[in-house]
């Protein structure tokens, strides 16, 4: 098994099931996706730029959010960039039903920023890149674009709710990209602690069901 | 791909995953699991999902004029890209099949005792030893403690401990204090992805059988 090759043929047709998402009602539940498929379907230039007029600030701001080893004042318009020529690289390959257009673009930047922080600030030869740890096998029962839509939409509104100290965390560990040991030294709290307010948070917004929650 | 996994990473590893900042080493075993683990990756969906809500609440940044123009341009000068595969074609996870073919210390296995071989990685960082390690059917290894902390990913086969038995796609953390003597199923050999972040220390008077294990290189 150790010279199990990785094979080149692609399993990302269409299938039925997506065509069907796609000419049902559910069309109007999520623009970005909607126009993420148009990207990917027809090589639609103006939608991928309503997509980049969308996205390319957020991308920058996720950037400058950033207080990782590496830094530099030019990630900014490098991700940007980077980010986008990837969407429009890899929209062929876009599936609707495993993340909504939003949460996929956010993992592709998440991993390009780590990728390129990492050639910034290591000199070692890193056979892997972040990306290819975000190879998954596609899901045997899909998930409707509006189903995505109504729990990002949940998300974002528990977000929103959230006590201030524990709504703090989130946003180091994912716009700063700081490890929970990391937001421990910085907000001066015992790790435990910081793992029991992200725990709450998950708990709160639902993402975690209560049995899972358990230690 | 089984669904009988009963052994998860915990939520806070799948967050600091979903976030990017989990470590290198541990990143590749949690890759690992989420090949096997369908409830895992739902979980990670609504982890990514989280990350993209905050994304999209930060402050936006005034790109300048000519961006757009500039990405329009590479994509135009460069060639059109080869539909994106997202399979890998092997019933290995994708991460442990690029370490393989890429990144093998040796291209054999190596014996560590009678029951156990293995074959490290270099993964460009040194906080962890990451290989694999293959255990003979019914092969015994011996009782040990851990100094550091041990992940491991079931890739094929099945093992057990004293505790339970453990199944392709199972995710272990054993940490510091944990006795555990290992046994390969008797139906065939079992094939771990792991990574070890100080020596194991033996606890048996065989334990001297597990030296090699004391030695960690990474690389
Ligand atoms: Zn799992």
């Amino acid at each position: 098994m150790l010279t199990s090759k990785i094979s080149t043929a692609s399993n990302n047709q269409p299938t039925d099931n997506r065509v069907a998402i796609l000419n049902s009602s559910e069309k109007r539940s999520d623009q970005w996706s909607q126009l993420l498929i148009s990207v990917g379907e027809n090589r639609d230039r103006k939608a991928f730029a309503q997509l980049f007029k969308h996205f390319g600030p957020l991308l920058k701001g996720f950037a400058h959010a950033s207080r990782n080893e590496g830094w530099f004042p030019g990630l900014g318009d490098d991700l940007v960039q980077e980010v986008m020529i990837k969407v429009w690289n890899k929209a062929a390959g876009y599936n609707a039903e495993k993340a909504s257009a939003t949460t996929w673009i956010y993992t592709v930047a998440r991993n390009c920023r780590i990728d390129m922080l990492r050639r910034k600030s290591n000199t070692q030869h890193l056979p892997l890149e972040n990306e290819d740890f975000w190879h998954e096998p596609d899901e045997v029962t899909p998930i409707s674009l509006l189903q995505q839509k109504r729990s990002e939409d949940k998300i974002q509104a528990s977000l929103a709710q959230l006590p201030k100290e524990q709504n703090q965390i989130l946003r180091k560990v994912y716009l700063e990209g700081k490890s929970h040991a990391e937001a421990s030294a910085e907000l001066n709290l015992p790790l435990g602690t910081v793992k029991s307010r992200v725990r709450l948070a998950l708990q709160k917004m639902q993402i975690i069901v209560s049995k899972e929650a358990q230690e | 791909m089984s669904n009988f996994t009963n052994h998860h990473p915990d939520e806070s590893m799948l967050l600091e995953f979903s976030a990017g900042t989990l470590e290198t080493a541990i990143s590749i075993c949690v890759s690992a699991h989420l090949h096997y683990c369908s409830h895992c990756r739902a979980q990670l969906l609504r982890l990514d999902q989280v990350g993209s809500q905050i994304m999209t609440q930060s402050d936006p940044m005034t790109l300048a004029d000519d961006s757009f123009e500039r990405v329009m341009e590479k994509i135009d000068s460069a060639d059109e890209p080869a539909v994106d595969n997202n399979t890998n074609g092997s019933d290995l996870p994708f991460s442990v099949n690029k370490l393989i073919n890429t990144s093998l210390v040796s291209k054999n296995w190596k014996r560590l005792s009678s029951s156990v071989d293995i074959a490290r990685f270099s993964t460009g960082q040194d906080n962890f030893e990451v290989a694999l390690h293959k255990i003979r059917a019914g092969g015994k290894t011996p009782k040990h403690d851990h100094e550091g902390l041990e992940y491991t990913v079931v890739l094929k086969g099945s093992f057990s401990d004293e505790n339970a038995v453990y199944r392709e796609g199972d995710f272990l953390l054993r940490q510091p204090g944990d006795v555990h003597q290992p046994m390969g199923a008797q139906n065939g050999e079992c094939i771990c992805l792991s990574a070890l972040s100080a020596p194991i220390k033996p606890t048996s008077p065989l334990g001297f059988l597990i030296k090699p294990w004391l030695r960690i290189n990474p690389m």
